[in-house]
């Protein structure tokens, strides 16, 4: 159940040893600013979708990084955007 | 936790905060020479009967007490650009965690994992239990794993804010429309006790934080409960 | 005179700082009134008070150096300091326009689409009447010109006319901006990008009116005589204004209106 859909490869059983992980470094970001890192893996997944169709799997790397990075809330309101057509970025 | 009457800083719970430690103790330590040495020359100038009445400029001495600070702000500033850079370094973290400033509250998402989101109020002080810290504690604890390299990413959901924990050395400010990165490392279990440093409104200080360190095993097991 | 040795004007008692202030007084606590309950007369008399307040003062301080003969080399040497500064401090305040505008426009924010203009702004053409405009404006830096090297030479007419053509091709700028601004695709409230476009060109047209004015004063002045070959300095301010105001436009056509409506994304 943990790691369903997730950035995440935690298992956990008695002595095995525990991993956690992340969205890793990305050196085009490299400031303490992460807004455009966020936003621009939100855009790729759209993208790598748009061109490779919903059941590409490598698309799902932009998801699990853009869903580690960006705020709930924020992802929820470009979803809105992209379904009024409003959103600002290009897809 | 800061105590009543403390002076110092809190206990170092990473390494870096125990980094600023040195650092503001060599910091001191230049202070208090800087301190000394300009004091005595003050004395020695107020107390003494020498005049020159014709002195208008003495390239030498002038020369010498504009490199001598100089180089002493550089024994200032080369640790501290090292420390600044090392604060700002995030390298292979295991878990980002999102926190958003409210009026007034934090909330906390964990979106490595299933989707795990909740709000984090502080307790008022007539709900408080026996050994809870008033204006402290709050509902919902931020709870990470320990010896992890921990991301934190700030933003706010209305107007500044500023996320803190003093023992971890570390103070980000939450700005609408902005994500604020930042990473720490939590080098013992503990709880951890921070303020909301923006100034935000009404109750900007009754929006603490509270970082609960624990082992890895038992977060994994508090995640897959939750 | 009498009873002085030394070169410089003291002025005498005036009203005008007084009721100066109490126009500014008016202005602001009646902007401030206005912005609560949308009543803004407490506003347009401070204004007013202002507007009058300068008259009879400028009117005042030309009769002391036309007519009172006040106005010695060394009161001229500090004005023309006075005027240096005054366009000075205005070449700072433009200048936290365009920081502003840089700032936005290099670093484009993701609301905005990373790019310059912004998605869903159609900036202006350049190259239709803001280019026109630059002409204009340029063409009036001639004619200002013009009328100073015809004052210098004591040929009335000439100046005259170079004035009343300057003050034309400012009042023709200022009405093709009008026309601009009536047609505008975009407005202040559109993002960062109509918000830098109408602060910056909108306080710039604001300068251009006021250097319009100043000039058609000194076009009054001049038809009444005021102005000699070798004391005019209030027509020399006003000239330096518009030179001031000319070279902001330049710089507002070349950044906002020229680099800032070329397309680019990140």
């Amino acid at each position: 159940m943990l790691l369903a859909g997730t950035m995440s490869a935690a298992v956990m059983s008695s002595g095995e040893k525990v991993e956690l992980k992340t969205a890793p470094f990305d050196a085009r970001f490299p400031n303490q600013n992460q807004t455009r890192n966020c936003w621009q893996n939100y855009v790729d997944f759209h993208r790598c979708v748009k061109a490779k169709g919903d059941d590409y799997e490598p698309c799902q790397y932009f998801k699990r990084v853009y869903r580690s990075l960006c705020p709930n809330a924020w992802v929820d309101k470009w979803d809105e955007q992209r379904e009024e057509g409003s959103f600002t970025g290009k897809i | 936790m800061a105590t009543w009457g403390q002076l110092m800083f809190q206990d170092s719970a990473s390494p870096l905060m125990e980094q600023l430690i040195f650092f503001h103790d060599h910091i001191l330590f230049v202070l208090i020479l800087i301190t000394v040495v300009v004091g005595y020359f003050m004395i020695a100038i107020m107390t003494n009967s020498y005049i020159n009445r014709f002195m208008l400029e003495g390239q030498e001495i002038e020369t010498i007490w504009t490199i001598i600070p100089a180089i002493i702000l550089i024994f200032v500033a080369l640790p501290s650009l090292r420390l600044l850079y090392l604060l700002d370094e995030v390298n292979s973290p295991s878990i980002t965690i999102k926190t958003i400033g409210h009026q007034w509250y934090w909330s906390y998402e964990y979106s490595d994992f299933n989707e795990l989101e909740f709000d984090s109020f502080m307790i008022p002080s007539t709900d408080l239990e026996e050994g809870q810290f008033r204006l402290l504690d709050v509902d919902n604890r931020l709870i990470i794993p320990m010896e992890n390299k921990i991301r934190v990413l700030v933003t706010a959901a209305d107007v500044l804010h500023s996320w803190a924990i003093p023992s971890m050395g570390i103070k980000v400010d939450a700005v609408p429309g902005r994500l604020n990165q930042l990473s720490f490392f939590s080098s013992r279990p503990g709880v951890f006790y921070g303020q909301c440093s923006e100034i935000c409104g009404a109750n900007h200080s009754f929006m603490p934080i509270v970082l609960e360190v624990v082992d890895t095993p038992s977060f994994i097991k508090w995640v897959s409960a939750n | 005179m009498t009873g002085h040795f030394h070169p410089y004007h003291l002025v005498d008692q005036s009203p005008w700082p007084l009721t100066a202030a109490i126009g500014a007084f008016g202005l602001t606590a009646g902007l401030v009134k206005g912005f609560h309950n949308s009543n803004f007369n407490l506003c347009f008399i401070g204004l007013f008070i202002i507007i009058l307040t300068m008259f009879q003062w400028w009117r005042d301080v030309s009769r002391e150096g036309t007519l009172q003969g006040l106005h010695t080399n060394a009161v001229e040497f500090g004005l023309r300091w006075g005027m240096i500064l005054f366009i000075l401090s205005e070449v700072l305040f433009f200048f936290s326009f365009f920081w502003a505008f840089f700032h936005s426009s290099l670093s484009p924010t993701i609301e905005l689409g990373s790019c310059w203009p912004p998605v869903g702004v159609d900036a202006f053409n350049p190259f239709q009447v803001p280019l026109l405009n630059t002409a204009v404006l340029l063409a009036s830096g001639v004619t200002v010109t013009w009328a100073h090297h015809s004052l210098i030479e004591s040929n009335f007419n000439e100046t005259s006319y170079a004035l009343l053509l300057t003050v034309m091709l400012g009042i023709y700028f200022t009405i093709l901006q009008v026309f601009e601004y009536y047609q505008a695709p975009f407005s202040i409230a559109d993002s960062v990008y109509g918000s830098t476009f109408f602060v910056a060109t909108g306080f710039h047209g604001l300068h251009v009116i006021i250097g319009t004015t100043f000039l058609l004063i000194c076009l009054f002045r001049h038809t009444l005589n005021h102005f000699s070959s070798n004391h005019h300095f209030g027509f020399e301010a006003a000239a330096w204004y518009w030179h001031f105001v000319d070279v902001v436009w330049l710089f507002l056509f070349v950044s906002i209106y020229w680099w800032g409506s070329c397309l680019f994304s990140m």
